[in-house]
């Protein structure tokens, strides 16, 4: 694919003027296209065909073998009116929360205290730890959690007092269970799992983030005598627009495809509990073999992941430019 | 003074805390994979007697061998053709300026926001009707393209930061658009390059949902996070040797991570901000 | 005539026509577990409807070159995790035919039921597979129709009522061709710790249903768990559950309902009391408190980990081989008592099922080996030694026997108990395709976590059953 594509192999004519390298510029600008060709292919065949015959099937009633049969718009009817389907919309919803907004207050607040900390020699330890989990395969986490999160796991074996305080104040039941077994925490559970994932990735890039901010803003600031409170809300949270915006954007893309860590660690129960769009689309598609329903839910997520994700942009860009 | 002498430890104290939350999941793993075999490991509690011959037996039992050689050769067959069409890719769109540009990089756009699941199940029969299903094949040709939206984004970020002035020097020199490619500019994106060499070789080794859809009975065809997914399911009764086995098939990934870490951080940084 | 090499079918554009009702599912296969009890049969006679594929023509069995040809041939096999003995048995086989290699994938039970569909309409779909529930796999022409070698290795021999639920038409069990092939019976009862049991003052198996409640509640109250079970995947309370309807009901209404007889309802008053039996377990903290989020393998570890306090597990004879070899005279093994003294015993019974897939490379040659494995004696001895079970085969062989004392031994006296009083059952999770992961377990989750009552249980399953069934 990456061989001759580019055929501009022959000798150009000695008269390097102005006016003949614009010549040359102009038919750069065409000739560039056959660099662009192979990237182009990769990506049309195997991601902007393959969605294209997404929104085809999701027309269809298909079991994968049998002719299709055209039924409309009615598997998008049963995304929004199947309690199944419809729920697992809803625990996406529930673990962006997780997954995007804790982590990235987590990891403001982590990186206004750690600014001078993460400066130092344990800094430099720490970030590279700290970014661990993104090089950690999601199905590592998984098993890893689910361990963790059971009933004679570190998490109930570490944590039992506070969490124990905590749920009897709540009046919530017993302090030690298998997390991921239980009807109200298997959920947060699994966006547990969401924030380990990602707030690592969030801490640094906000500590980056704030280590550009011209000192003397801050100098300023203290000048007119505002406190390190003041400081944070005047100056670092609105330099950090373009930072924050980032991570919210790339986290809810996770949230809202989630798919390695349930699909380890709960398989979407119990009863329910933690199914997800992506193990539904999954599950329906190869095990049920409803395929127009499952790409039906496909594209749901697909639109479900712009409609979140154009209103951040929008912010982040319009900060821009202003 | 003493109280941002007070702000410094009480940063130092959070940051030991944060590391240390970030390790638990791996410290839990390390001491259940060193319990004895048949027993059921509790929380973080070392063992009276470590076995550390349940690597060796966890490395055998799930036939490890196999796997990692096909994860480096989905690896080897994915990511060099990636970097060169992506290199060249972001070197028409941010040196070239062709014609349509600025569309063509909209529809790369597009790709990075777009779930996996959202066209797995096409990429399932597409791959069926070229006869690839079960072979390291259908996760390579996927994963080529669906690297491509962040891949050319960055090659791209890179190549317009580039003074076309070096290029125009080259071609009054004489130069071909191929010579100038690869004699001048890619030289000079070699640390972008790198970076994205590494990012794509540990998104490789780490997928699972293609591998699990694409090559659903060649577990030995598959990723290692791929088989991991199969690891698990063979071997939950078995507490450490599960264990075992999830920290060996994390290991070269986080040994590639410690020795580029560097390079890695700043690049899903930067790939992440000009995203 | 030399092996015949099924041509590989193309999907997508597939040349097979048959309109289907558009259904939706929910909820999906969560995993399911080594149910290993795919349908029903009542061991000696009982409802088994005689085999309709008659062999009409007496043929004579295909020679070992007529199913595999002469040249090396390599199978392949989708196996469940943590049952050795099916691939002992093709170590065995290998051993007497050279020429048959074997490759083999094994997958825990949950895997095998969500990738069955995926790895059967595949490029490189196995020869044999383990079968997770049929009806689905058969509605969309994933395995091969079993009634040719029927007639040609005239396993009508074997009792008739095996066959009932290795039939199906895509939707009702009992009828239409034969798709699966039993390895051998399963039977379902108790497990219990000797060891903890003698703790709380048992004495011998328990002869009614009081008497092994008490034993429950004395097991509490010592500070152990009376009972082991997994929750985060499908029939760990199934068994409990279905073994009390029949205590509390009749083993033909559930049969009736397995079978998809019209008409069949699981929401009759005595299954409600079954449940709220169940229900008083749970209530009573019988059953371990991470049930929930435990697999199976995951519960199997926890019951045989050293020091573990669990005192009974409700599960199958297909345990008792592993328990046999791995802590040897560690448990027994009795049939779920009767409410009353001396009433009948009743368990669910039926055979482990594997399947030749339709784009099998090699079906003659996978059906040679099923053959033999049926009838072949070392492999039938290596059955029972190794699979805890009695094998599947012409009724004029005999059963090997196992070791006294042994699960296993216990579990075929179960067996041919159940077998005199007529109780076997057919597993009320395997009545349609997907009853099980879209209803049954998660209601059964629900009640475990107070989030349900009994009777709401019982109405949600019959209505999920009544809409998949149209």
């Amino acid at each position: 694919m990456l061989n001759s594509a580019t055929t501009s192999r022959r000798p150009l004519g000695a008269g390097s003027t102005l006016g003949g390298l614009r010549t040359l510029v102009r038919a750069d600008r065409a000739r560039g296209w056959l660099f662009l060709l192979p990237a182009l292919a990769a990506y049309g065949m195997f991601v902007l065909w393959p969605l294209a015959n997404s929104v085809k099937y999701s027309f269809y009633n298909w079991d994968g073998i049998n002719p299709a049969k055209w039924v409309g718009l009615s598997n998008y009817g049963q995304v929004f009116t199947n309690a199944t389907l419809y729920s697992a919309i809803e625990h996406s919803g529930i673990l962006i929360i997780f997954f995007s907004f804790l982590p990235t207050a987590l990891g403001l607040a982590l990186a206004a205290f750690m600014r001078s900390a993460i400066a130092g020699r344990l800094g430099t330890v720490a970030r590279v730890v700290i970014f661990l989990p993104q090089v950690v395969a999601l199905v590592a986490a998984g098993i890893a959690w689910s361990w963790l999160l059971g009933y004679n796991g570190a998490i109930n074996q570490i944590f039992y007092a506070p969490i124990d305080a905590v749920l009897k104040l709540l009046g919530l039941g017993a302090a030690k269970q298998a997390w991921l077994g239980s009807f109200q925490f298997a959920l947060p559970g699994v966006g547990l799992i969401g924030v380990w994932v990602m707030l690592g990735f969030c801490t640094v890039l906000l500590t980056v983030g704030m280590g550009k901010i011209d000192p003397s803003l801050y100098e300023a600031s203290q000048l007119d005598g505002a406190g390190p409170v003041r400081e944070f809300f005047d100056i670092t949270l609105p330099s950090l627009r373009q930072e924050i915006g980032v991570c919210l954007t790339v986290t809810m893309i996770a949230a809202l495809s989630a798919f390695d860590i349930v699909y380890i660690s709960t398989q979407g129960g119990p009863a329910n509990q933690t199914m997800v769009p992506g193990l539904e689309i999954y599950l329906l598609a190869f095990t049920n073999r409803e395929v127009g329903l499952a790409s039906a839910l496909a594209i749901v997520l697909v639109v479900l992941v712009v409609v979140c994700i154009v209103p951040i942009q929008w912010y982040v860009n319009r900060g821009n430019e202003s | 003074m003493s109280s941002s002498r007070a702000t410094a430890y009480g940063g130092r104290v959070m940051l030991v805390v944060l590391m240390f939350w970030t390790l638990l999941p791996f410290i839990s793993l390390f001491t259940a994979a060193l319990h004895p075999v048949g027993t059921f490991p509790t929380g973080l509690s070392w063992p009276v007697h470590p076995q550390w011959q349940n690597f060796i037996n966890a490395w055998n039992v799930a036939n490890l061998g196999p796997i990692l050689k096909s994860s480096a050769l989905i690896v080897l067959g994915t990511v060099p053709i990636t970097v060169v069409i992506a290199t060249m890719a972001g070197f028409a769109l941010g040196q070239l300026r062709v014609f349509g540009g600025r569309a063509v990089m909209l529809l790369f756009l597009i790709g990075l926001t777009l779930p996996l699941e959202g066209i797995i199940i096409p990429l399932y029969y597409e791959l069926n009707s070229f006869n690839l299903i079960d072979t390291r094949m259908a996760v390579i040709l996927p994963l080529i393209g669906l690297f491509m939206p962040f891949s050319v984004y960055w090659m791209r970020a890179h190549f317009v930061n580039v003074p076309t002035s070096l290029t125009e020097a080259a071609r009054s020199d004489g130069a071909t658009t191929w010579q100038i490619f690869w004699g001048v500019q890619v030289p000079l994106a070699r640390p972008a390059i790198i970076s994205l060499a590494i990012i794509t070789t540990i998104w490789t080794w780490n997928q699972f949902l293609l591998p699990l859809v694409l090559v659903p009975t060649n577990v030995d065809s598959r990723t290692m996070a791929g088989a991991l997914g199969a690891f698990q399911g063979q071997y939950s009764d078995n507490i450490p040797l599960l264990a075992a086995g999830s920290l060996l098939i994390l290991a070269p990934m986080v040994i590639v991570y410690i020795v580029f870490q560097r390079q890695f951080i700043r690049a899903m940084l930067q790939g992440a901000v000009k995203g | 005539m030399g092996q015949k090499v099924q041509p590989r079918v193309q999907r997508g554009a597939s040349p097979v026509t048959r309109q289907q009702p558009g259904r939706v599912r929910r909820g999906l296969g969560r995993a399911a577990v080594p149910a290993c009890l795919a349908g029903t049969i009542v061991l000696a006679g009982g409802t088994g409807i005689a085999a309709a594929a008659r062999a009409k023509t007496k043929s004579s069995t295909p020679t070992f070159a007529q199913a595999c040809g002469t040249k090396a041939v390599t199978l392949t096999g989708d196996f469940e995790t943590g049952f050795p003995d099916i691939v002992d048995l093709t170590k065995l086989f290998s051993k007497q035919y050279p020429k048959v290699h074997w490759k083999i994938n094994t997958n825990a039970y949950a895997e095998i039921t969500t990738n069955a569909p995926l790895v059967l309409a595949g490029k490189n779909a196995p020869d044999l597979v383990r079968l997770p529930i049929l009806e689905g796999l058969v509605k969309d022409h994933l395995l091969l129709s079993l009634n040719k070698y029927y007639n040609e290795y005239h396993w009508n021999t074997f009792p008739s009522s095996v066959w009932a639920q290795n039939r199906t038409n895509g939707t009702q069990l009992n009828t239409g061709n034969i798709y699966a092939w039993g390895l051998n019976n399963q039977v379902t009862g108790i497990y219990y710790n000797k060891a903890l049991a003698k703790k709380i003052g048992m004495k011998g198996a328990p002869k009614t249903l009081a008497q092994l409640e008490a034993l429950f509640a004395k097991a509490k109250k010592a500070g152990l768990t009376p009972i082991e079970t997994w929750n985060a995947v499908p029939t760990g309370l199934t068994f409990p559950l279905q073994q009390l309807m029949a205590d509390y009901g009749s083993v033909t209404a559930i049969n009736n309902w397995s079978y998809d007889k019209p008409g069949a309802t699981i929401d009759t008053p005595a299954n409600v009391r079954a449940a709220s039996v169940l229900d008083s377990w749970i209530k009573a903290g019988y059953f371990n408190s991470d049930a929930t989020a435990q697999s199976y393998s995951g519960a199997m570890s926890e019951w045989t980990a050293s020091g573990s306090k669990d005192v009974f597990l409700f599960n199958g004879n297909w345990q008792a081989g592993s328990f046999d070899s791995s802590q040897p005279g560690k448990y027994g093994f009795f049939a779920m008592p009767p409410v009353k003294a001396g009433g009948p015993v009743a368990a669910i019974i039926g055979p482990l099922q594997y399947g030749i897939a339709a784009k099998a490379p090699n079906p003659s040659c996978t059906a040679y080996f099923l053959n033999w494995v049926s009838t072949n004696p070392a492999a039938r001895k290596l059955n029972v030694e190794q699979g805890g079970a009695p094998p599947i085969g012409p009724t004029k062989l005999s059963v090997p026997s196992a070791k006294p004392g042994t699960n296993t031994e216990e579990s075929i006296q179960v067996g041919v108990a159940v077998a005199k009083d007529n109780q076997g059952m057919g597993f009320i999770t395997n009545a349609n395709g997907s009853i099980y992961t879209e209803s049954e377990t998660p209601e059964l989750q629900s009640l475990f976590a107070g989030q349900t009552s009994p009777s709401a249980v019982m109405s949600s399953i019959q209505s999920a059953y009544k809409s998949e069934g149209s």
